[in-house]
């Protein structure tokens, strides 16, 4: 038998994504030092729900993790998809933390994907499922993704710390590759959108948020709907929440997104929760406002997508069939860095980023590494 | 860090991929140690703009175990978007702008 060689990588930074590449190009990673150093060291809880999830929906693919759970042996296997698949994400980070990888890898699988997933749908660290649906999954047509069966549907809502929601994701598989994009006009906002949710609250919390939210946008656009989705019972979920997600749709079709929850922080033990733990919930007002402004503050920067979005375009392009994508974006977020980074190493596709210094720009441009559905074909 | 850099017009491919392969694990203090060992003459040969590689790459050094995040919203430099100038600043933008120009 043939030795696998491994990419030897350090630390827990952007594991999603190297788990991702890792899968995509069939390139077993080894990471090491993860959380070392920490008072609590190795994996965290949602990090291993994410290697099971990847277990789930591939054949023959082995996780090995030592003891502390300080180093990891990813060996991807075979995409294969399929239907009637159950995850449980767990409530250590949201179910957005999972979609973001989900919806790449199962445009390569042999089936198409359908899964639901249990958690946390709305929270203030990763994408809630409401801008999934209203920015994400648009923005995978432009790069040929058929719409038919492409889906997320929210049957219960659940914040943190109990969660206790449900969604079912539906993402259909791409027959060869994707196809490029030359997506450089940002265009101009033409409405504004969104839809606050509130569970286990009262749901004027949900009109307070918009009135706000509607206040800062009024003096530049009528042409705003902001949609209630109140719950209770059982879709509430288990814990007291409410938040808002609006998305900015422009003339050139572009979403650009802005969300966020809040909820009594997480009872855990992780260092960067400690500060958010005890403190008072922000008005609904507030977080109207608040949204309002990165939503503008996203609008301003320009960029055919928002800062959220980027990694997932760049990746998007770099997937691409060997043309030439080109994209613009605003300033390039830390995280899209770290995407481009990853893409070179796993993909070798490099892209040639040059700033638009007219418009505050940037403009990328890549070769796609031609990567095709290669799970289908060998059914 | 990265988004000011960003702004400043710097080599942007060299800020995202490193002018050879990275040196990450340089501390940042480990950088300056050697660099006080160098003689003055040394100093005139520094390339410009070292100062800012430096820093990037003590983030990437930090960064190591960062929380794998997409979302970047920097909430403390939030504008106040009430300000009827910064309304108009992006006020074409919109579709509501003026396109006369």
């Amino acid at each position: 038998m043939v030795k696998t060689s491994y990419m030897r990588l350090k630390g827990s930074q952007q594991l999603r994504q190297r788990l991702l590449l890792s899968t995509l190009s069939a390139t077993p990673v080894l990471i090491e030092d993860i959380r070392a150093d920490d008072t609590w060291p190795g994996l965290r809880p949602h990090e291993v729900s994410l290697l099971r999830l990847l277990e789930k929906i591939s054949d023959d693919c082995v996780v090995e993790i030592n003891e502390t759970g300080t180093k990891l042996k990813y060996k991807p296997g075979v995409l294969i998809g399929g239907r009637h698949l159950v995850h449980d994400c767990g409530l250590s980070r949201s179910i957005g933390y999972f979609l973001e990888p989900l919806i790449v890898l199962g445009l390569f699988g042999k089936k198409p994907l359908l899964i639901r997933l249990k958690g946390i749908t709305n929270d203030s660290k990763d994408p809630c499922v409401d801008t999934f649906r209203s920015t994400t999954l648009p923005m995978l047509k432009r790069f040929g993704v058929p719409s038919e069966g492409l889906e997320l549907k929210i049957e219960s809502r659940g914040s943190p710390p109990q969660g206790g929601g449900e969604v079912v994701l539906a993402v259909p598989i791409i027959q060869n590759s994707l196809s490029s994009v030359t997506w450089v006009d940002e265009g101009m906002v033409k409405r504004i959108r969104g839809v606050t949710f509130s569970t286990r609250v009262s749901s004027q919390f949900e009109n307070t948020m918009i009135h706000a939210a509607r206040g800062i946008f009024n003096r530049l656009l009528p042409d705003v709907h902001i949609s209630t989705d109140h719950k209770a019972g059982l879709q509430a979920g288990k814990s007291p929440g409410y938040g808002i997600s609006l998305v900015a749709e422009t003339t050139s079709g572009c979403f650009i997104s802005a969300d966020t929850a809040v909820s009594y922080a997480r009872g855990e033990d992780t260092d960067a929760l400690e500060d958010e733990e005890r403190k008072e919930l922000m008005p609904p007002g507030d977080i109207g406002e608040q949204i309002a402004s990165i939503l503008l503050g996203e609008i301003e920067q320009g960029g055919v997508v928002d800062s959220t979005h980027q990694g997932l375009l760049f990746l998007l392009c770099a997937l691409c069939p060997q043309d030439v994508s080109k994209v613009r974006v605003g300033k390039l977020s830390p995280c899209a860095i770290e995407t481009l980074r990853h893409i070179r190493d796993f993909l070798g596709v490099k892209f040639v980023i040059k700033p638009d210094p007219a418009t505050e720009t940037v403009i990328l441009k890549c070769v796609g590494c031609g990567l095709k559905n290669l799970s289908r074909k060998i059914s | 860090v990265e988004r000011t850099v960003s702004r400043q017009g710097t080599n942007l491919m060299q800020l995202v991929y490193g002018k050879s392969a990275s040196k990450s694990t340089t501390s940042n203090d480990k950088v300056k140690d050697s660099e006080d060992e160098q003689s003055e003459d040394d100093d005139f040969f520094k390339p410009k703009g070292e100062g800012n590689k430096k820093m990037s790459e003590g983030l990437d050094g930090d960064n190591v175990n960062a929380e794998d995040c997409s979302k970047f919203a920097n909430h403390a430099k939030l504008k106040n978007w009430k300000d009827e100038v910064l309304i108009e600043s992006i006020r074409d933008r919109f579709v509501t702008g003026d396109w006369s120009k």
